[in-house]
């Protein structure tokens, strides 16, 4: 340190002396100031240089050299090659600091010759205090090639990486801070579900679906001008003789699938609409269920109404067949058994529902029937109570509340008697399926939208389903596995709320919202009954089991 | 005979060409580590297939704008050769400290004086990307040892120009490094991949105070 506290004048006597130690300080305080100089001193900055640093207190210019210059002379002298410095042009600067030791910072500024005039803050004044703060890479960058010979300073550059010259630049505007804050995704993310489309997942992996291709076009479409798009009603049925019957509005049509006929069958009365269809088992008879409460009932042969039972006060949103009995719910809640053979038709009343009746389902063998209601329940109503006296009331076998919404998709499974598959609405979306006799849930599939028919598969341990909103999708899952085997995505151009299957078990149709009557060839009728054309196979069926009502 | 034609097929062996590739580079390495680093919430980006892989890039139009400012004009310093270093500077949006600095320098390539008038083979596109693979590669795996940054953050890009660079007035102003303290840093050498005119290194350098 004994060359510290010197006076500006004797600095310029030593360096006159040209000891080497003198000249390699004073250019490593040149190289200060030569340092700061491309900053053009627009900002102070708060990076810590304490060379600076102690400058900028209220002290004598003196002071200034401070150990910390001591060690960067220390280097430079270390590495200066003999202090070969040019006599001239160190005295000279020399000259300067002695002239510029009066207004001590001011005057350090002007000595960067490359820059004239400078503003006189400096980008290495900081505002930190701690000495801490000096990075070991910012004493390097007081190496400067002015300073020095040019040897030096490339051999110095070389050796500690410095890129000399530089001027550190950022973009004059801040980064955009992001769009979406964490609230908002957080939105995004809870309201995703509701309009996403889930990406079409990989289908079932098993051998089975590999092994079959299943069409995703319909097979034929059929115009249903004027349908009702109305989730709680039941518009479209298919008989074992093959026919299918459509309600639009309050007109009836008989469609017969082996010739491609279209019939009118009939026309609800004024001010009234038709709600629900049901053939009955033998397909000779067809129950329409009106939105004034009146069930109809037509022979299909002849295409004439046989009898009108009033009674319900409001939609029939559902009807459904077993032998004689034409059950039907209703709007308020209530399923009536009507049997069609007496006048005094009401033979039972099954209550269990709050809201209204919107799926309804006899199994096969009339042991039990299942109803889904609007209140969101699944009953199963053992069949013989009902049937026993008129007016009898009786209470369901056991009920489900599991479902978060609307309970329209109903369907027993043909092959194994105990499965019921229901399925909810557009909050629920899962479809559950029940052992009926011990009133087990068995498997439940959670799918991407509202669940509005159920249809299983006669051969095959298959069912399908149809959805609304949003991928108006029609698909197919393996029982008991739950996999999906195929999903036609945007099967109708609007949900899809209807479904019924031929009376051979390989087509399925579909309708929905946009007016149009789809069947898809889904599944395929066992090699067996191959020879065997699909009428005859409707009509086969039927003869084993046909049933008169009268 | 033709002896003229040095029509440069491949993109890698002009200096205009490799400027692209750096500055594409750069693009890429920059979303990548807004990703990797959550500067930007992962909402914001998608994916998008680049040199043999997926790469995430930011659908946030100020943002991509904002590079894009960026990125031109560090072109323009690579087309004159002014520019030795680009950082990104990952700094906490309360405390204002760095907490990371990703260093990119960038290194001319001095092309040796060959006796006979043909070039140097020209280095296969093919095998630039695949360092170009390795360097993104890195960056993702860097995520393993950094350490976790549970505070909002912000970014700040940074060039270091030499002296007598093209400066846009009023577009890029002189900075502070945003330095860490070298006793509470960490750094860690990253892989660096070659044109034909450029070389550039990367490096992280990261607050651990261990």
């Amino acid at each position: 340190m004994a060359f510290n506290p010197k006076t500006p004048s004797r600095h310029r006597s030593r360096s006159e002396t040209k000891t080497p130690l003198t000249p390699s300080l004073i250019s490593g305080l040149n190289s200060l100031r030569f340092e700061s100089s491309p900053t053009k001193g627009k900002a102070v900055d708060t990076t810590a240089n304490p060379f600076i640093q102690s400058q900028s207190r209220p002290s004598s210019p003196i002071k200034r050299t401070t150990s910390g210059s001591i060690t960067v002379s220390d280097s430079l002298q270390k590495q200066a090659s003999g202090g070969v410095i040019r006599k001239g042009g160190v005295e000279s600067r020399i000259d300067v600091i002695t002239r510029d030791y009066v207004p001590p910072t001011k005057s350090e500024h002007k000595r960067s010759r490359s820059q004239p005039s400078r503003d006189t803050r400096d980008r290495f004044i900081t505002s930190r205090d701690t000495a801490d703060e000096v990075t070991a890479t910012l004493d390097l960058l007081t190496l400067n090639p002015q300073s020095a010979s040019p040897g030096h300073t490339a051999r110095l550059a070389a050796a500690t990486g410095v890129p000399l010259n530089r001027r550190i630049l950022a973009y004059h505007e801040p980064p955009p801070a992001s769009t979406s804050d964490s609230m908002l995704g957080k939105q995004r993310e809870l309201v995703r579900p509701l309009y996403a489309r889930p990406g079409a997942l990989p289908n079932s992996t098993s051998t089975s679906s590999k092994a079959r291709k299943i069409s995703t076009q319909p097979e034929r479409v059929l115009d249903a001008p004027g349908i009702v798009d109305d989730f709680y009603l039941n518009l479209i049925s298919w008989s074992c003789l093959n026919t299918l019957a459509v309600a639009l509005v309050e007109n009836t049509y008989i469609w017969r699938a082996d010739t491609g006929d279209v019939v009118h069958l009939g026309e609800a009365p004024d001010g009234s609409y038709v709600s629900s269809l049901d053939f009955s088992n033998d397909g000779s008879f067809l129950g329409i269920g009106l939105g004034s409460g009146e069930v109809q009932l037509w022979d299909i042969e002849t295409q004439t109404k046989l009898r009108t039972m009033v009674g319900h006060s409001s939609q029939i949103a559902c009807l459904s067949w077993n032998k004689h009995i034409l059950s039907s719910g209703c709007g308020d809640g209530s399923i009536w058994h009507h049997d069609v053979r007496v006048a005094q038709h009401k033979v039972g009343e099954l209550l269990g529902h709050q809201g209204e009746v919107c799926g309804l389902k006899w199994r096969s063998d009339g042991e039990l029937l299942a109803s889904g209601g609007n209140d969101n329940v699944v009953n199963v109503w053992d069949g013989r109570v009902g049937d026993v006296n008129s007016g009898s009331r009786s209470t369901a076998r056991w009920t489900k509340r599991n479902h978060t919404a609307a309970v329209k998709a109903i369907a027993w499974c043909p092959w194994q008697n105990s499965l019921l598959a229901s399925g909810g609405g557009t909050s629920d979306a899962t479809v559950h399926i029940w052992n009926t006799t011990t009133g087990a849930r068995l498997h439940s599939l959670s799918t991407p939208s509202q669940v509005t028919s159920i249809q299983w598969s006669p051969h095959r341990k298959e069912f399908l389903t149809t959805h609304g909103y949003p991928t108006n999708a029609v698909m197919i899952h393996s029982y008991p596995s739950m996999e999906r085997v195929i999903e036609i995505r945007d099967a109708h151009d609007s949900r899809v709320l209807w479904s019924a299957l031929s009376p051979a078990g390989d087509v399925v149709c579909t309708g929905a919202g946009d007016e149009n009557l789809k069947f898809w060839r889904v599944w395929e009728v066992p090699k067996a009954k191959k020879s065997k054309d699909l009428k005859e196979v409707g009509r086969s069926s039927t003869s084993s089991g046909i049933l008169t009502i009268r | 005979m033709a002896p003229t034609k040095q029509a440069p097929t491949r993109q890698a062996i002009t200096l205009k060409g490799s400027t692209n590739l750096v500055t594409e580079f750069f693009k890429y390495a920059a979303n990548t580590i807004l990703f990797q680093r959550e500067v930007y919430p992962a909402d914001d980006f998608h994916m998008v297939k680049k040199y043999g892989q997926t790469v995430l890039v930011t659908q946030d139009l100020a943002l991509e704008n904002y590079l894009d400012k960026i990125l031109q004009q560090v072109n323009k310093w690579l087309l004159t050769g002014s520019i030795t270093q680009l950082v990104l500077a990952i700094i906490s949006k309360d405390s204002r400290t760095t907490l990371e600095r990703w260093v990119f320098d960038v290194n001319i390539v001095e092309q040796q004086p060959t006796d006979s008038s043909e070039p140097p083979p020209a280095k296969p596109e093919s095998e630039i990307q695949a360092e170009i693979r390795n360097i993104l590669k890195q960056i993702v795996s860097t995520v393993t040892f950094l350490p976790a940054i549970d505070e909002p953050t912000v970014f700040n890009i940074l060039a270091y120009t030499s002296q007598s660079a093209d400066v846009p007035v009023d577009e890029w102003v002189d900075t502070d490094p945003h330095a860490i303290e070298a006793s509470k840093s960490q750094q860690v050498k990253l892989r660096s991949f070659s044109t034909d005119v450029h070389r550039i290194e990367a490096m992280v350098a990261y607050r651990y105070e261990g």
